[in-house]
């Protein structure tokens, strides 16, 4: 069972990779260093890596993850500390770079109705999300089938070297 | 049931007779690219996963340095020197820093085919869908997959048909069509989604209006963009490659989720605001907008057609005196057509900076950023905030647009210069 718990940072819609990992960083190939400027392109979150506490989790609109298709964006976020990230819809790169990594992505409208700091319980088995300062609960999605197998195994290349394995 | 283009290829590459829209197979891969940008983290990555494995098919790997050349600083030149280093271990093809934006250099050099399956460092990859492949950016853990094991997973997309009719207008061409797409979709419009464009607008096109054309899609987050071949792309690539080149089309029976048309007689040239690709008006509703910097170039309009189209205005002009305007080549086989032609005694005679060829002001990393409050006129293909400097603004336009600005240090119609 996976459950995450920790306090929701909101973000608006079309945030896109150029806000999550700005381009001035690409250089950078160690993946702590690319934690300190997750989210920093965002205007009021220059200081994001600096406010977040572990397993903080990131709510945001649609096509969260826009843009290039560079995986710093969601190592980023991950060495950031955030332990889930839940959009209403992501960027096909974003959604598929994360399922590589392993890295836990879910859909949900919930970011209209969830306040600011909120604190969250999200049961990614389930496809439920807690708000425990309001009470309220919001559905999300689950993963399923290659994605699910994928992510289970850690990631794509844990689950290429299983899969190579059996023959 | 017949198959559109993407389920053709999707089937070949997955070694079936049909797939369906929403199947996931693991597919051949024939080609992945990566960038000296993202580059260096598929070498770390491959080499701490795999060691010192031999990559999978050396001749279906390539590296490309396209971002930050020559290298400005000591961690793009050791970025830079480590993918030199993994070329030389592995054999794996590597163009250097002279040679320029990377889907075009591997076209070129003749490593595209119709029905590849390609992915790249690069999220404007799915441009080579101009030629019939099926190009895909990715992150650093597909291609290193992808180099191990030669083989990559995909879904197969529902696809749309955009039927394009009419003639275009005297200083109007592909860059407008598409931003006059791109206000119809909006940016999210195709989201996991194929396009196929078709009409005898795009039967009339080249394969640089088609490279265009197909990198905007990106922009509408589209997996990828097709058009079927004509005489011009099955020439290029027979060239290109050796030859020869199996024609490629969908079926008429081809299942297509929805299909918009347009028409490109009436439209005006088109220019995207900031800071959003879909934030689309007609050049004459910005008409006099102060411009400080102006940038011809870039993977979505470096080719030489595209040079050509702003030197035919700039031509025995000068550029407005606070203008900066900068011209980047796609690559060195296009820097070297415009020199032949003499496109380069244009620009600089007009008093434009030519570069090297390079991505240069697509994206942060080259000289030219922009001052906070500056503004731009760029033929490049995204405007998002901070894209080419924190607090600049960036409008996207056609070469030809681009050019008639930087001559008035305003925004500026093309066709009354
Ligand atoms: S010009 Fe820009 S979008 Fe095109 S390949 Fe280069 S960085 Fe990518």
């Amino acid at each position: 069972m996976t459950v995450f718990k920790g306090r929701a940072w909101k973000f608006d819609d079309n945030i896109d990779t150029d806000q999550i990992y700005p381009g001035k960083y690409l250089p950078l190939t160690d993946k702590e260093e690319m934690g300190k400027v997750a989210m920093s392109g965002v205007e009021g979150f220059e200081d994001f890596s600096q406010r977040v506490s572990k397993g903080d989790i990131l709510l945001a609109g649609g096509n969260f993850g826009c843009g290039s298709s560079r995986e710093h964006a969601v190592v980023a976020i991950q060495y950031a500390g955030v332990s889930v990230v839940i959009a209403k819809s992501f960027a096909r790169i974003f959604y598929r770079n994360a399922v590589n990594l392993g890295y836990p992505i879910l859909e949900s409208e919930a970011v209209d109705h969830i306040g600011q700091n909120d604190e969250l319980e999200v049961d990614a088995d389930a496809g439920l999300i807690r708000d425990l300062t309001t009470g309220e609960e919001f559905p999300c999605t689950t993963l399923s089938g290659l994605e699910l197998e994928i992510s289970k195994a850690g990631g794509l290349i844990p689950y290429l070297n299983k899969e190579l394995e059996k023959g | 049931m017949g198959m559109t283009i993407i389920q053709k290829i999707i089937a070949k590459a997955s070694g079936n007779e049909e797939v369906a829209v929403g199947d996931k197979l693991w597919c051949a891969i024939d080609l992945a690219a990566m960038r000296d940008f993202g580059g260096p983290n598929v070498v770390l990555d491959y080499r701490e996963m795999f060691g010192d494995q031999p990559v999978k098919d050396p001749e279906k790997v390539a590296i490309t340095f396209d971002l930050h050349l020559p290298a400005r600083d000591t961690q793009v030149a050791n970025n830079q020197k480590l993918l030199r280093d993994f070329a030389d271990q592995t054999g794996v093809p590597l163009f250097d820093v002279e040679t320029g934006v990377g889907q075009h250099t591997l076209l070129e050099n003749g490593m595209v085919r119709p029905y590849d399956v390609i992915v790249g460092t690069d999220s404007h990859m799915n441009l080579l869908g101009a030629v019939g492949s099926f190009a895909t950016g990715v992150g650093t853990t597909d291609l290193v997959a992808a180099m191990a094991t030669g083989k990559l997973w995909f879904k197969v997309p529902e696809t749309h048909k955009f039927v394009v009719n009419g003639t275009f207008q005297d200083q109007v061409g592909a860059k407008d069509l598409i931003l006059h797409v791109l206000k119809d979709v909006g940016t999210d419009g195709l989201l996991y989604k194929a396009v196929e464009f078709e009409g005898p607008t795009i039967d009339a096109m080249d394969v640089a209006a088609r490279i265009t054309t197909m990198s905007m899609v990106t922009e509408m987050s589209g997996k990828i963009g097709l058009i079927e071949s004509n005489d011009k792309t099955i020439e290029y690539l027979t060239e290109a490659t050796g030859g020869p080149i199996e024609e490629w089309h969908a079926d008429p029976d081809a299942p297509y989720v929805e299909e918009r048309r347009y028409d490109v007689a009436d439209i005006p040239p088109q220019v995207a605001a900031p800071h959003s690709p879909d934030n689309v008006v007609s050049v004459e509703d910005l008409l006099g907008t102060h411009i400080d910097q102006v940038f011809v170039g870039s993977c979505t309009n470096g080719r030489v057609e595209d040079l050509r189209a702003a030197a035919a205005i700039l031509e025995g002009e000068q550029v407005d005196p606070g203008m900066r305007l900068i011209i980047t080549p796609a690559t060195q086989n296009v820097a070297k057509e415009a020199v032949r032609e003499g496109l380069y005694n244009i620009f600089i005679e007009a008093g434009a900076i030519v570069t090297n060829p390079s991505c240069a002001l697509c994206t942060i990393g080259h000289p030219g950023v922009l001052a906070e409050g500056d503004v731009t006129m760029s033929t490049s293909n995204r405007n998002f905030p901070g894209k080419i400097g924190k607090g600049g603004e960036i409008y996207l336009c056609s070469p030809a647009t681009a050019a008639a600005s930087a001559l008035y240090g305003q925004i500026t119609d093309p066709r009354e210069v």
